[in-house]
């Protein structure tokens, strides 16, 4: 059971930060088809941040002497330095949007194809291969949260919850949880909030109040890039053993696909990225989960083709959407380029 | 004022054209001391530039891989490095042509590549993995003096005719002998619930001899102590030999109910399992090079000396011995040295199995006496002391 639950956070903090990340771009009116592009680009940034400082050797020191508070705060800076490039990257979009007034599926779309080539190139110029790795170790040595790094002993019982949230965890799970959290109480509770929600829906009636609406999208699609800048980095630390190479799985557009799952809304997308994070794991583990703790692997031995788990999570996500996007309702202004003459 | 400026700027160009001219000098120098400081030195092969280039545009040694990284810290790396260092050590031109699509390059991909390295003046490719047969039987009909060495391949034939194509040497390896040892070793050491995961979906025949050869070292072993060993044996991931996350979550999986050691077969597949297994505080099993420096959770590595091997074959080309092994495939095993275990002081992590204990049982492969099965098609038998789980 940790195992699950475990797993399958791995899978869903990822998405669901992304997922909040095109959630902050849509409500303020601004269509983020770009968020794999971002995510590709905030994976690179970050693990190309961790491979120089350690190439730099500035926190050697800290490893060296199991100092994992330092190390941690490695971690979070290298998560900063992603969602810092993740939005200057994003302004691509604002600025083509909002300024130029394009069409933003298409500004989207340019920014994911651009992503991948441009991060390929630089890892090719950087490390003379297709995969930029970290210079040392491996993300479990240098980040994770084991309990003998707490200070426990090895054989220590925790406890359930213990040993699901204290041990073998990752400190960016709790951060983008926390942020997550943060950020929906921004959206639905502070005058910001507020404005930006209003602009993604009329942004005429907005402007007549006074809101400034261009500013407003620009907040908005940078606060998205930020998130899914940050996304890309953690989807990279937690699945991918800090290595990118110019790809995200499709994460991206997954996050795409829970947002609409999760109709726009913060606590639908918290559970539809755990849904979806839970049959991704079980498609890769179902030979070694045990339910109930009872020695049985009840998945593996009922008999089912490998090939049929592995194409859950998407077959879920077809059903279930089939069934509930009747109900989803995009805000009415996303996409629409921002005319202050039009009424 | 604007006959001023231009003065200005021509002058400001010419000092920094001097500054430029200086530089160019002083950095000769230096290249020359450190040339001299490193022929006195033994230069390891990290040591050695990836991208070098040469005076007229030629390079005479050039490298292809077919999928997976360069720096994959296992079977292409390790090539290279015999590439590298016999270019390096004899004031030879080399480069690495990587075939265009990464991970999904086609045999076409592969044909373009050498022919680059032909075009470009090489004098022979070292074209390393198995995929490489189509294309290097192109690649070697339409550039005949150009010498081919097919690393993990054999002799190939021109396209539909018998005769065996001179210009292309087939290097093979006995996997099975150090999958055996190193099946072998991780039982003798204690450990009783294994792993393998392979790479190139069970289509590789060497990881499938590997693969192979641990099982039977791993049974082995088991017999001589009288306990039950279990292993799971999986080929789902890494079907181009990269890392992924569902891998690193079937790994965690493993190591999760009790396994304890997994030995990753497959270049890149390195990375999930050793994530794996640090998070888990498991160990994994390192593949054709010795990976004790990547990990610390390796605890050995099955290897087999493909950077020799790449040297050996090269060297035949500038020694005019290249009709020893150009149209032939060339078998190396534990009799020639090239496959084993690593026993430096580092890199040898177990504990209770002895390195005196692995000569003697090296000793018992290479005089022939304890023969390992090759035919990986008898895979799934009955084994004495051990519980095959394929999954």
């Amino acid at each position: 059971m940790t195992f699950l639950v475990q797993q399958t956070l791995i899978y869903a903090i990822p998405l669901m930060i992304v997922a909040l990340a095109g959630v902050f771009a849509e409500r303020s009116g601004i269509i983020n088809l770009a968020l794999e592009g971002i995510m590709i680009f905030g994976a690179f940034v970050g693990v190309y941040f961790v491979r120089y400082m350690q190439e730099a050797g500035t926190f050697a020191a800290a490893k060296e002497a199991g100092d994992w508070v330092t190390l941690q705060g490695f971690e979070l800076l290298a998560m900063l330095v992603a969602a810092l490039m993740g939005a200057l990257f994003s302004l691509l979009l604002s600025f083509a949007s909002v300024n130029l007034k394009a069409d933003q599926t298409i500004g989207g779309t340019a920014l994911n194809l651009m992503a991948p080539a441009l991060v390929l190139f630089l890892i090719r110029i950087l490390a003379n291969q297709n995969t930029l790795q970290m210079a040392e170790g491996d993300a479990a040595s240098w980040f994770m949260i084991k309990k003998t790094t707490l200070g426990f002993d090895r054989s220590a019982e925790l406890g359930f919850f213990g040993t699901t949230f204290l041990h073998k965890v990752y400190l960016a799970t709790y951060v983008c949880i926390l942020l997550f959290i943060v950020l929906s109480i921004v959206l639905y509770k502070t005058k910001f909030g507020l404005r930006l929600r209003s602009c993604g829906e009329n942004p005429q009636a907005a402007d007549s109040l006074g809101i400034n609406v261009y500013k407003m999208r620009y907040a908005g699609t940078t606060i998205s890039g930020a998130l899914a800048g940050m996304g890309g980095f953690v989807y990279a630390l937690t699945t991918a053993n800090c290595t990118a190479n110019g790809d995200v799985a499709g994460f991206g557009f997954l996050a795409l696909a829970v947002m609409i799952f999760g109709n726009w809304k913060p606590l639908n997308i918290a559970g539809a990225s755990l849904l979806f994070g839970l049959f991704k794991c079980v498609a890769a583990s179902y030979s070694s989960i045990d339910i109930n703790g009872d020695g049985v692997y009840l998945l593996a031995e009922i008999g089912v083709s490998p090939h049929f788990y592995r194409m859950l999570p998407y077959l879920i996500t077809l059903i279930v959407l089939a069934f509930t996007s009747k109900k989803s309702r995009a805000p009415k202004a996303e996409g629409v380029p921002y005319d202050k003459g039009k009424r | 004022m604007k006959k001023f400026l231009a003065l200005a700027l021509a002058l400001v160009m010419s000092l920094s054209l001097v500054a430029c001219g200086g530089n160019t000098t002083t950095d000769t120098t230096q290249n020359d001391d450190t040339t001299d400081d490193q022929t006195t030195q033994e230069v390891t092969a990290d040591d050695i530039e990836d991208n070098m280039t040469s005076e007229d545009g030629t390079y005479e040694v050039a490298f292809v891989t077919d999928v997976g990284q360069l720096k994959d810290k296992s079977f292409n790396e390790g090539t290279w490095n015999g590439v590298k260092l016999y270019a390096y050590n004899n004031g030879l031109s080399y480069k690495y042509y990587q075939p265009a699509n990464g991970n999904e390059a086609t045999d076409d991909d592969r044909y373009d590549a050498m022919a680059a390295a032909a075009e470009a003046g090489a004098k022979v490719v070292v074209c390393a993995g198995y995929l490489q047969e189509a294309a290097l039987r192109r690649a070697a009909t339409d550039y005949p003096d150009t010498k081919f060495v097919f690393i993990d391949g054999y002799a190939i034939n021109a396209d539909g005719s018998d005769t065996l194509l001179t210009n292309v040497a087939g290097i093979a390896f006995q996997e099975e002998q150090c999958g055996y040892l190193a099946g072998y070793a991780v039982v003798k050491d204690g450990f009783t619930k294994l792993g393998f995961t392979g790479g190139g979906g069970g289509t590789n025949p060497a990881c499938c001899r590997y693969g192979y050869g641990f099982v039977q070292g791993a049974n082995a072993a088991a017999a001589e102590m009288d306990v039950q060993v279990e292993m799971n044996y999986s080929w789902q991931y890494g079907s181009s030999y990269s890392a992924s996350p569902e891998l690193q979550t079937m790994c965690n999986g493993w190591y999760e109910n009790g396994t304890e050691v997994i030995f990753a077969c497959g270049g890149s597949m390195f990375q999930s399992v050793a994530a794996a297994a640090s998070a888990n505080d498991g160990y994994v099993v390192g593949v054709d090079t010795d990976q004790a420096g990547d990990s610390d959770t390796v605890i050995t590595s099955a290897m087999k000396g493909i950077g020799e091997a790449a040297q050996y074959a090269i060297a035949k080309v500038y020694d005019d011995t290249w009709d020893e092994i150009g149209g032939l495939t060339t078998t190396l095993g534990a009799a020639d040295d090239a496959v084993g275990l690593p026993t430096d002081e580092g890199s040898w992590r177990l504990e209770t199995y002895t390195v005196e204990e692995y000569q003697a049982e090296l000793e018992s492969i290479k005089t022939g006496e304890n023969a390992v099965d090759a035919d990986y098609n008898n895979l799934q038998q009955e084994y004495s002391n051990l519980t095959l789980n394929i999954i």
